[in-house]
């Protein structure tokens, strides 16, 4: 798995910002997902964590 | 059979999503932001998902349509075996290449895949294309793991989700 960006980083670091209405519209829904879900947040963090461990996501 | 609670209609994944109206709002939002907003063709947006679809061997997500992105059914048939098949330009195989490893081999991509797609599209269209896999990675996910049933009508799982307009 490739460490390096393949996408070259326009705003604070994010390939995202390629794409501002999608930007907008994504972290709207994950921070709704984070910030005003019925789990806790010691589960979704829990879970995010093996996530990025099964897929092998180091970034 | 879902493993959540409904009522009478089979459940579909919007049905479901509609359990936190809140996050289907905002998750209509963004899915309507991809396919309208994000400067990538719809059919190459289609093929996309589809081909994710049939990664995940999603029938529920592979019997949605959407007429308007121009995949006829001989595409949709092809795309079975779209490394062998002509009707695909080559921007389409770049990005046919990527949802071939979204669903079960992310961590395999390399650059030279993203390179090949980087050859047809900018990179706003790029990002585009790896959120809408990732996305239709997501959908099959969901799909599988609460049980939606495939949909009576594809227009309805349509008009829950958000789509084309």
């Amino acid at each position: 798995m490739s460490n390096r960006p393949r996408i070259t980083p326009v705003v604070s670091g994010s390939a995202l910002a390629h794409q501002p209405a999608l930007n907008d519209a994504f972290w709207k829904l994950y921070g709704a997902l984070w910030n005003r879900g019925v789990l806790d947040h010691r589960a979704k963090e829990i879970a995010r964590i093996r996530n990025a461990r099964v897929t092998n996501c180091g970034l | 059979m879902t493993w959540l609670g409904r009522t009478t209609a089979p459940a579909s994944l919007g049905s479901l999503l509609a359990l936190r109206p809140e996050l289907l709002d905002l998750h209509r939002d963004f899915y309507n932001k991809l396919w309208n907003a994000s400067g990538v063709p719809p059919r190459l947006l289609e093929l996309c998902r589809l081909r994710v679809a049939w990664r995940h061997d999603c029938r529920s997500e592979l019997l949605i349509r959407h007429p308007a992105a121009g995949v006829s059914d001989a595409d949709r048939g092809a795309l079975a075996d779209w490394h062998r098949s002509e009707r695909f330009s080559d921007c389409e195989r770049a990005a046919l290449r990527l949802a071939d490893q979204v669903p079960w081999q992310v961590g395999d991509i390399d650059d030279e895949t993203v390179a090949a797609l980087r050859r047809h599209l900018a990179d706003p269209q790029v990002v585009a294309v790896m959120l809408a896999l990732t996305l239709f990675d997501m959908h099959c996910r969901l799909r599988h793991g609460l049980g939606v049933e495939p949909p009576e009508t594809a227009e309805a799982t349509n008009a829950a989700l958000g789509t084309l307009d």
